[in-house]
């Protein structure tokens, strides 16, 4: 199989995405008071209403559409005031009453988009932009210095409920196929849902990728759900189909299931997209069918074949009264929007001079963007100086541990906005180097004591008094005197040896700027 | 009489509905299904040009919801009391997609 | 206290006057009620459950309060024995919708109405026969045997609330709920001769009563006087907080039942009397009553609904498509009929359904699911929507010029068990009834004595603007003042034979 980049050439993958969000932050389900719990025993948050008992009947939570209007105004939705459950009739086990009380042809949000900002390594997946300048609009992409920005359109974001869990039993790993029954468990039955679709706007997995991850990062700054891709209270479903280059219909697309997290869904697409590409051509063709992304195997593998489009048997839910929401409700909605992550990227920009890069990658995570803000406030007069080097501290050192360390939360670490500043002021004023910042920030992760206690504790104090300095050089000059002779001689590649030899000499605590300082001002003079 | 459905589309709905039928019945049920969709002919018939469906007859009532505050469910013992086939607290079913199933 | 009389004949009104001057207890209330099934229900057949021991600690908590002087205070049904279609859940009895589906489902909750009707006093006796699911208009697709008409042993009792009808009508019960989704609770308290009332969808809560055409479904009471009914009525209405599509009720549904008709404008529509099929005893029976109206005082006013006619064919439609999809989740996994021995899923759903619902069931699932189906739904469900919009026109408009609309119920008596054996012949029973529940005002049936010809009970139909129930309650009443209250049907060995229809 070829690579992506190879297939990419010849093919523009048309990808659309399907993503489930439960809404985790209610209390209560979608249609009845039962408890919204994840790990609890089988069973033990249901009731007639979410069992599906026969004469229950359902009452939709507010706080739930309040929760899909928040969602809809932050991803620049109109939202629609009229509009009406339906049922969609399927039976399955997982399914209490056998259809799902979802929306029609008018969701609560329809016409949505959502800009995103590809740059880097993620940038290079678009093979199709080499003709397109900087500022220039190509489709739906206009290009900037480091990659480009997608204009990637919303197409409805609605409510619906969740199914329950099942559990399979005698098939290989707990796998559906081959099982030889199953155990349900409608705990989960009736959690609100709300689904957003996507228009097939999508070129490359990587805008795929970080498309999920920027939704995610606005449904965690509404509070709306956890967005956990683990436990599955945010799924992603995506619509693959190839078309040559320069073709302007569609092709026939399948639908990939499992992605549940982002590199799967990267290397679920990723993978796709190849396939169909073998596939066509070696002059097959592309059957439309529900594929699932295996990760360990790394390949698709095919789930359903769809012959006919399911008819679900979709019409009005009787049992629930229309919508009619007032500009009263949905003002009172948008009164509740916190700021957004792209609202705050062009903050840090504006009031912290932070590069557009900068920015963007702090307000990828709101905790460690909190964190970020939070410690500008502790910096006061230095604020301006440290902005940059704060932002890298955390985008880089902090974001690395938490990444490896999935466990961890950041408010359970021992750091603190005002331990991360004091530790900037150690930097800026000579007292450590760089190295031993590194050192002290590992250790603030740990332990639950202020960076000058560690410094003091483990003696790194920087060696910055120049006169101690000056000793130094002038003894590795004097045991050196064939080096000193090479160097004059013009092979300065040897300052670095100097300073080594001089940080040897301090304990590894001289200021390494200031050695360098000086050993090429000793140099010098003896030239 | 017009054939709305044949016996084929009368099994395709059976497998739909989960209802099994044999030969004889799906004959019979076709028969039946064609003598009462003939009867909502005139369904088919009004002049409904630009009238508005009415899908709930509850006048002007719109936006009834409630609050998200916990109410008392079922336990897990009610929940599963008439449940056919249980096991470890769960509803216990056989399997879903039997014999090359292909769900 | 002994008791020479036979409570069981008595009103509500009547018992509650008595419970109040101490002449009897409620728990010889209970006796006598349970003594009356014991003795009439072998051969009626309208219970399919009894709940003595609930009926016993209901009549030891009004007697508590009787002796304490509170009575009143349990509620607007204080000692009125009172029986339940089999369709509402009431916890720890079995709810089967007369189905071999829900033979052994034992229900873990209360509907609304249940608990409102026993919450407002009233004694609990037990569940009442019905057609499979609600669906027919004779009773007899229960599963669990047909209910004879008291009246006539070898006719139908009507349906699908026919075991309500009967249980009142042969005075096993003081008052019963029923529900009614085209005629259901209307039809037959008229075969029966009982009252019969289907208030505005919204005004009884649907929650715990078992779905079937859940925009057309509405609970009500039968009764043997209006009163009673009413009086029901108050203790069950009102807004629901799980039933989304209940509505707040404010009307003391007995306050205005005294006040006559005077001057009070009656609909008469031209093209139901001249109906085809709509037999001469009945169309004499709703002339009498329309004289007699006239004769209080009521002015007679010709009203039309234009669009009546197409109710048959919407109601045909809405009913199966929504009756297909409240009957899914019956599949054998959480409750209900499960076939054993499948070793998977598909074939355990299959024999289950099939084993589980009769006929009528298993064809309106298929019809309904037919009607749905992409490409079909545009050519049936969405013109019977819009259709319901123009009947629903209709009402508004008739009922700009009257108060009330005087209607046949049913186009005959009752008829013959299996005499009438195609679908489409007895879909026709509810041709004067269905048109309310597309629209969703009110309707009540109203005995108003035998047919000249077949000497089998008649009722007239009473039709209420959309929650305005209170008007043919009104009107019920006055009608109630000439023919008397609905007589209990005399037994069928001849023993009570004091009681004649209408007489």
């Amino acid at each position: 199989m070829k690579t992506l980049e190879e297939t990419l050439r010849t093919w523009e993958a048309v990808i659309g995405l399907e993503i489930h969000a439960e809404l985790t932050s209610l209390q209560t389900k979608m249609f009845c008071g039962c408890k919204l719990e994840f790990g609890a025993p089988p069973n033990t948050h249901t009731c007639p209403v979410c069992l599906g008992m026969p004469g229950a009947l359902p009452v939709p939570n507010r706080a739930a559409i309040e929760s899909i209007v928040l969602a809809g105004l932050a991803t620049n939705c109109e939202i629609e005031k009229h509009s009406m459950f339906y049922r969609k009739n399927y039976m399955y086990p997982d399914m209490a009453k056998n259809f799902q009380t979802t929306q029609g042809p008018i969701a609560f949000c329809m016409r949505g988009h959502l800009d995103l900002a590809v740059d880097g390594a993620a940038a290079k997946e678009r093979v199709d932009l080499g003709d397109c300048a900087v500022g220039e609009q190509c489709g739906n992409v206009t290009r900037t210095e480091d990659g480009y920005v997608a204009h990637v359109g919303i197409t409805r974001i609605h409510m619906e409920e969740d199914a329950g869990k099942m559990v399979h039993f005698g098939g290989d790993e707990g796998r559906i196929a081959g099982a030889t029954h199953s155990l349900v468990d409608y705990n989960r039955a009736g959690t609100p849902l709300i689904e957003l679709v996507t228009e097939p706007d999508l070129r490359t997995p990587a805008e795929a990728r970080l498309f999920m991850q920027k939704l995610r990062q606005i449904y965690l700054a509404l509070g709306i759900s956890d967005c956990s891709m683990e436990e599955g209270s945010l799924r992603c479903d995506g619509n693959v189909s190839l078309r040559r280059r320069g073709e302007t219909k569609f092709g026939t697309k399948t639908e990939l299931k499992n992605m549940n997290s982002f590199k799967n869904l990267h290397d679920g697409l990723a993978y796709e997209i190849c396939r169909q590409a073998e596939v066509l051509e070696e002059g097959g063709i592309i059957y439309q069918e529900t594929r699932h992304w295996d990760p360990t195997m790394k390949c698709t593998i095919v789930m359903r074949v769809k012959e006919t489009a399911d008819d679900y048997r979709l019409f009005p839910e009787p049992d629930l009264a229309p919508y009619d929401l007032t500009d009263e409700f949905i003002e009172g909605v948008r009164a509740k929007l916190p700021e957004l992550p792209d609202e705050k990227e062009l903050r840090f920009q504006r009031d912290y001079g932070l590069t557009p890069y900068d920015a963007r990658h702090l307000v990828e995570h709101r905790e460690t963007a909190d964190f970020f803000e939070r410690s500008m406030e502790c910096a006061g007069d230095d604020a301006a100086a440290f902005a940059k080097p704060l932002a890298n501290r955390v985008n880089n050192d902090l974001l690395a541990y938490l990444n490896n360390h999935a466990e961890v939360t950041l408010d359970a670490l021992p750091i603190t906005p005002q331990r991360l500043v004091d530790l900037e002021r150690l930097l800026a004023d000579g007292s450590i180097s760089t190295k031993q910042g590194k050192e002290v920030f590992a250790a603030l992760l740990e332990k639950d004591c202020d960076p000058a206690v560690i410094v003091e504790e483990r003696g790194m104090k920087q060696v910055s008094d120049s006169g101690e300095i000056e000793a130094v050089v002038d003894e590795v000059l004097a045991a050196n005197p064939d080096k000193v002779e090479q160097y004059l001689g013009g092979k300065t590649g040897l300052l670095g040896f100097f300073v080594g030899q001089c940080m040897k000499a301090t304990h590894g605590q001289g200021n390494p700027q200031l050695i360098n300082e000086v050993i090429v001002r000793k140099l010098s003079e003896r030239a | 009489m017009t054939q709305y459905v044949n016996e084929q589309d009368v099994r395709a709905i059976a497998e739909y509905t989960r209802i099994g039928l044999t030969d004889e019945e799906v004959a019979q049920m076709t028969i039946d299904l064609n003598s009462i969709i003939e009867g909502l002919k005139p369904i088919t018939e009004y002049d409904l040009e630009g009238v508005e469906p009415t899908f709930h007859p509850i006048g002007s009532l719109s936006n009834v919801m409630r609050d998200d505050v916990v109410t008392e469910g079922f336990t897990q013992e009610v929940a599963l009391e008439n449940a056919p086939h249980k096991q470890d607290g769960c509803f216990l079913i056989p399997s879903i997609l039997g014999e090359g199933g292909d769900r | 206290m002994a008791v020479e009389r036979d409570l069981w004949r008595l009103s509500a009104a009547e018992l509650q006057r008595g419970l109040l001057a101490k002449e009897f207890s409620a728990k010889e209330i209970t006796e006598s009620a349970l003594g009356r099934i014991a003795q009439a229900d072998p051969e009626i057949h309208a219970f399919l459950e009894l709940t003595e021991k609930a009926a016993y600690k209901q009549a030891a908590r009004i007697d508590e309060a009787l002796s304490q002087g509170t009575a009143r205070e349990c509620g607007p049904l204080f000692g009125v024995p009172i029986a339940f279609k089999d369709n509402m859940n009431l916890e720890g009895t079995h709810t089967t919708c007369a189905s071999r589906m829900l033979e052994n489902y034992v229900s873990p909750y209360t509907a609304t109405c249940v608990a409102r009707a026993i919450g407002a006093g009233g004694i609990p006796l037990g569940k009442l026969n019905m057609d499979e699911f609600a669906f027919g208009s004779s009773t007899e697709t229960s599963a669990f045997g047909k209910t004879l008409n008291p009246w006539d042993r070898e006719r139908v009792p009507g349906g699908s609330s026919g075991g309500s009808a009967a249980a009142v009508a042969s005075g096993m019960a003081c008052v019963a709920l029923g529900s009614d989704t085209g005629g259901s609770i209307r039809q037959p308290g008229a075969f029966c001769g009982a009252i019969g009332v289907k208030p505005t969808y919204g005004v009884v809560s649907r929650y715990g009563v078992v779905a079937f055409g859940s925009s057309l479904d509405q609970v009500g009471p039968f009764a043997r006087t209006v009163h009673d009914a009413a009086c029901t009525l108050n203790a069950i209405a009102g807004r629901d907080p799980l039933d989304c599509t209940s509505q707040e009720s404010t009307v003391d549904f007995t306050a205005n039942l005294a006040e006559g008709v005077r001057g009070m404008k009656v609909g008469i529509v031209p093209a139901f009397m001249e109906a085809k099929g709509l037999s001469p005893e009945v169309r004499h029976k709703v002339e009498e009553a329309a004289a007699n109206l006239a004769a209080m005082g009521a002015e007679i006013v010709e009203v039309a609904l234009p669009n009546a006619q197409a109710a048959m064919s919407a109601y045909y439609v809405l009913g199966p498509c929504e009756a297909f999809s409240n009957l899914a989740r019956f599949d054998s996994v959480r409750y209900g009929y499960c076939d054993p021995g499948h070793k998977d899923l598909g074939s355990q759903y299959e024999a289950s359904r099939t084993i589980g619902f009769g006929s009528e069931a298993r064809r309106r699932i298929m019809l309904g699911s037919y009607l749905l189906s992409s490409g079909v739904y545009n050519t049936y469900y969405y013109p019977a929507q819009q259709v319901r919009t123009l009947i629903t026109r209709d009402y508004n408009e008739a009922f700009g010029k009257v108060s009330c609309i005087l209607a046949p119920v049913a186009p005959r008596t009752a008829f013959k068990f299996g005499e009438i054996a195609d679908p489409a012949e007895m879909y026709l029973t509810d041709m004067f009834t269905i048109s309310i529940n597309i629209a969703g005002n009110g309707g009540m049936s109203m005995p108003v004595g035998p047919g000249e010809e077949t000497h089998l009970p008649i009722g007239v139909q009473l039709i209420a603007p959309a929650f305005h129930d209170e008007l043919m309650l009104r009107a019920a009443a006055a009608l109630e003042t000439v023919y008397g209250p609905a007589p209990i049907a005399p037994d069928f060995d001849g023993l009570n034979d004091n009681a004649k229809a209408g007489e």
